[in-house]
């Protein structure tokens, strides 16, 4: 119970409703509803039961509730037998168990280990990745 | 003594056609069949990958692996699929999607069941687990 504690130091309670944007570090356990959008370095459990309106951007989602939403992981998202998922996928490593439901696009793969970032930044081309342009040194004459 | 008229029982199965998805009823033995229904070839066998596999449809009513040194580049249409190299192409299992470790998927994937072991690699798009996902590749 402790170690469960300090891996998931937020839960959000069956009986709770949330809906808005939300940030944290650590872990979160969502045991209710929540509407919104959710952004961390930490892990994501959605418990069974539960039920996710939102796009993610986490270290680490393990679902085993319903989530409506495009999920986007830097580590791993791993799928419980009681999941239902409907929207998109992009993480480096993925694990369905048998009797998950998913539907939408999949990208998996190592060379999907990004950092964990907003679906807004997500979205837009990465600030200050232009290299700047060459000389251009004439040749012959 | 001679028995004449009397034909020896042949043990038989149930296959599901992966064209017209009927039922039809096979010898236990039997590789391929003309499906009784819409006129198809239909292979039954289980298959094992090793080399690389490209044709225009693979499709087959029994089980596929593709084993690590193998690679499949074809829309497949299958039983089972167990997939520990790699798949070029839209995937529909009427049973079950295994990728293994070294496994790889690229293409779309319709299946009532899929198991992803860590490591393994999928892109495209997925229908797992709808029951009312037309199998089709």
């Amino acid at each position: 119970m402790a170690e469960n504690n300090s891996e998931f130091p937020t839960i959000i309670g069956s009986d709770a409703c949330f809906k808005g944007e939300l940030k944290f570090e650590k872990g979160v356990r969502l045991l209710g509803t929540f509407e919104g959008t959710i952004e961390t370095k930490g892990q994501l459990h959605i418990a069974n039961g539960a039920n996710l309106k939102a796009d993610v951007c986490a270290g680490e989602i393990q679902v085993e509730g319903n989530v409506k939403g495009n999920l986007n992981a830097s580590g791993k998202v791993l799928l419980k037998a009681s999941a239902k998922l409907d929207g998109d996928l992009r993480t480096s490593k993925l694990e369905v168990a048998e009797g998950a439901v998913f539907v939408g696009n999949c990208v998996v793969g190592p060379q999907n280990g990004t950092p964990a970032q907003s679906p807004a930044l997500a979205a837009s081309p990465p600030v200050g990745s232009s290299a700047p342009a060459p000389k251009k040194v004439p040749v012959g004459k | 003594m001679a028995t004449f008229g009397i034909k020896p029982k042949v043990k038989t199965r149930r296959i599901e056609c992966p064209y017209c998805e009927q039922s039809v009823e096979v010898g236990m033995r039997s590789m391929s069949i003309f499906c009784p229904h819409c006129r198809q070839r239909v292979i039954l066998e289980n298959i094992k990958i090793k080399t690389y596999h490209a044709t225009r449809d693979f499709v087959t009513a029994g089980d596929v692996v593709v084993e690590k040194t193998g690679t499949l580049s074809a829309p497949t249409r299958v039983m089972s699929l167990t997939v520990k190299g790699k798949v070029w192409g839209n995937v529909a299992a009427r049973r079950r999607v295994c990728v293994k470790r070294t496994g790889s998927i690229k293409g779309d994937v319709v299946t009532p069941s899929l198991i992803v072991d860590s490591g393994g690699e999928l892109n495209g798009h997925c229908r797992i687990g709808v029951h009312d996902a037309t199998i089709s590749a």
